[in-house]
């Protein structure tokens, strides 16, 4: 329940430092690394719309500035318009066999505005044909737009040009690519067909010309009292950063935006993590490594009312969410061990950095040389590169001490059929008595002693620590292993306990 | 944080053979329209219009205290008409939330004191927040989490939305319990 309003009291310590609850993070099955939303790749997979989830390709949504071609989003309260019918008179009354026109126009449901307010003429086809607005400084910005590309390309074609000076001998690309015509030029001597797009100097477009007369401050702004009912607010303006409507009858219907599906990709073995299903009302995955799948749930019971200095009862509930057996394990949070992790870190991430540089350096030249100017433009945006995160030290206040059990426990597998089985558990676990107090099926509940640190304050909100340790069972097999391969992996969970109540 | 177990005077709740626990207390017009599909909570003074036009919904739906279910209209050059009302499985209803869409999806968690506006379509897996107005004809794309009056998009839910309201419908069935008598 925490989870879906949000109030998060367990959380999970990803390995870049940051602390999440288990159902935002993702697990790397192939680097076994625990993963978050800020240090994964993001890659949008695909456009739609959220409101008629059609789905478009980049490349239109590109051309269409990622807005929806048939849905509008109403100027005034930003809500979604619909499409109502009215019916009108035929076109010649006199003859008594015309049937009613029907017309359409939008209406925004919430506010009432409607498409008939800014005279907007009814159309007589149900989706589509509205008037589409020409923005009057169009031509200015595409010229701007076209220099700034030119300037882009030409940027490229001096590093390109640099990198060629000092290129190796010997070094071919055929070998793994064949060979491209651009390279058969090159090699026979001939020079490469020049870039479409390519000028020696971008064009530049006329530099605006500052006016010598100015229009007078109209008297009316000083004298005439303002209607604020036909002023639109500042988001209404904003929200068409183009027009800027200044009054009501200059608010025009908005294209809705797009929303984009996403997958998350691991940046350092570059495996997807999450990969939705192309289909924008579809909810299902093709990849899902999230970390609730498979590392085992850490939840609250009951806590003793807890006093400064004053050791006290937590219940917590594990439950195992994977195919196989678990054994759980509790290490104390060492918050300091991390220093010496990082600093290794650092140096390996400058070697993955030289790396990438020298990987970067192919897909240029072979961009470079031609025939494909949109892959030129965009080489940038198609693929991310892998970067190492560095992990940062964990930044959590931990104000109270939890005794750490000697005893390790068992976690069954996780059987969903056991919800319909009645016959009671037979899994005939041996367990400390002392640690676990309940089990059924895949869960347990633990009792630890916590004890909050002596100098707090009544009221402060008393945060613990342990490391759990638990045992994986890694079904990815590859070649010279077939067989799922067992490890045990720890993940550092901090337990927001609630306030101090009370001293000793 | 785990569930509390939520008790309730047994002689207040029908059960049926499929697992529905119904109160009596409930406001429930045009039973015969009314489909629950098992596992579905309805309590006290919660009102299903199924009157006017049938209301359908999966398993494991969980309508709150004083919730109103009711089918949309939509108005005709000839009056109105009464569309059905169907609702997938694993959804939550919040206390006093009035639901008026024309669909909501699986694994949706609607908060308390929200209205869904007429024929608003709401996705799977995703969120209304608590007091929440949704304007009508509303579309609510999947993985989104709506908020405010009027409803905007304020951000998303996470991708295993659909396992957390699994679990969390299924734990509340669970500790859903009759009041022990000692």
């Amino acid at each position: 329940m925490s989870y879906i309003i949000g109030s998060d009291v367990v959380r999970y310590a990803c390995t870049c430092g940051i602390l999440k609850p288990i159902s935002k993070l993702y697990f790397c099955r192939h680097c076994l690394e625990v993963r978050c939303g800020f240090c994964v790749c993001h890659e949008v997979d695909s456009h739609f719309c959220g409101k008629c989830a059609e789905n478009l390709p980049s490349s239109e949504a590109r051309l269409k500035k990622n807005r929806c071609g048939n849905c509008y989003d109403c100027p005034s309260c930003h809500q979604q318009l619909t499409t109502r019918a009215a019916t009108v008179g035929p076109k010649n009354p006199e003859d008594p066999k015309a049937t009613p026109r029907k017309v359409f126009y939008l209406l925004c449901l919430l506010c009432r505005w409607s498409s008939r307010d800014v005279g907007i003429p009814d159309q007589s086809a149900v989706s589509g044909g509205w008037p589409e607005r020409e923005n009057i400084h169009a031509n200015r910005l595409q010229e701007i737009q076209d220099m700034y590309k030119g300037i882009v390309l030409l940027d490229k074609q001096q590093k390109l040009e640099k990198d060629k000076k000092k290129q190796r001998r010997y070094m071919s690309f055929t070998d793994r690519t064949g060979i491209t015509a651009s390279m058969l030029r090159k090699r026979v001597g001939l020079p490469d067909i020049p870039h479409p797009l390519l000028k020696p100097k971008p064009k530049e477009p006329e530099p605006a010309v500052a006016k010598e007369d100015v229009e007078e401050l109209p008297e009316e702004l000083l004298t005439k009292p303002v209607n604020l009912c036909e002023v639109t607010t500042m988001e209404q303006r904003l929200v068409q950063p183009e027009w800027q409507p200044i009054t009501v009858e200059k608010l025009f219907p908005i294209h809705k935006q797009l929303s984009v599906k996403r997958s998350q990709r691991c940046r350092s073995c570059e495996h997807n993590v999450s990969k939705p299903e192309y289909n924008p009302n579809s909810i299902k995955f093709k990849i899902q490594l999230f970390a609730c799948f498979h590392i085992p749930e850490v939840r609250i019971v009951t806590v003793e009312p807890l006093r400064a200095g004053k050791t006290c009862e937590l219940l917590l509930k594990f439950s195992n969410p994977t195919q196989h057996q678990t054994v759980i394990t509790f290490l104390p949070v060492t918050l300091e061990m991390e220093e010496t992790k990082i600093s290794e870190q650092v140096t390996e991430d400058k070697s993955v950095v030289d790396d990438y540089l020298l990987e970067k350096k192919q897909p240029l030249s072979l961009t470079g040389t031609g025939s494909q100017p949109s892959s030129l433009l965009h080489a940038s945006l198609s693929r991310q590169p892998s970067i190492t995160v560095k992990p940062r030290p964990i930044a959590v206040p931990v104000v109270a001490d939890i005794t750490i059990p000697t005893s390790t426990f068992i976690l069954p597998p996780r059987d969903d059929a056991a919800e319909y089985d009645d016959s009671g558990d037979t899994h005939n676990i041996q367990d400390d008595s002392k640690l676990v107090i309940w089990r059924k099926s895949n869960k347990a509940v633990v009792k630890l002693q916590v004890t909050p640190k002596e100098d707090l304050k009544i009221g402060d909100e008393v945060v613990a620590g342990f490391t759990m340790q638990h045992i994986y069972v890694n079904t990815i097999t590859t070649v010279d292993n077939k067989e799922p391969q067992k490890c045990e992996h720890k993940v550092k969970v901090f337990v927001t306990l609630g306030n101090l109540v009370g001293s000793e | 944080m785990e569930m509390q177990d939520i008790n309730y005077n047994k002689s207040e709740y029908v059960e049926t053979a499929s697992g529905n626990k119904v109160s009596r207390q409930t406001v429930l017009c045009g039973s015969q329209n009314i489909v629950l599909q098992g596992k579905v909570i309805v309590q006290s003074d919660a009102i299903i219009r199924g009157d006017l036009a049938n209301v359908r919904t999966g398993r494991y739906c969980i309508i709150s205290k004083e919730a109103v279910i009711r089918p949309p209209y939509k108005k005709f050059s000839k009056g109105v008409a009464f569309f059905p009302l169907t609702m997938g499985d694993h959804v939550f209803v919040g206390e006093r939330s009035i639901v008026n869409a024309a669909v909501v999806g699986s694994y949706v968690y609607i908060g308390k004191n929200v209205v869904i506006g007429r024929r608003c379509v709401l996705k799977d897996c995703c969120v209304i927040e608590d007091d929440t107005i949704l304007a009508p004809e509303t579309v609510v794309p999947p993985f989104t989490k709506y908020s405010g009056s009027p409803g905007m998009q304020i951000g998303e839910v996470p991708e295993c939305q659909q396992d957390l309201m699994i679990d969390f419908t299924r734990s509340y069935y669970q500790h859903f319990v009759p009041t022990k008598i000692i």
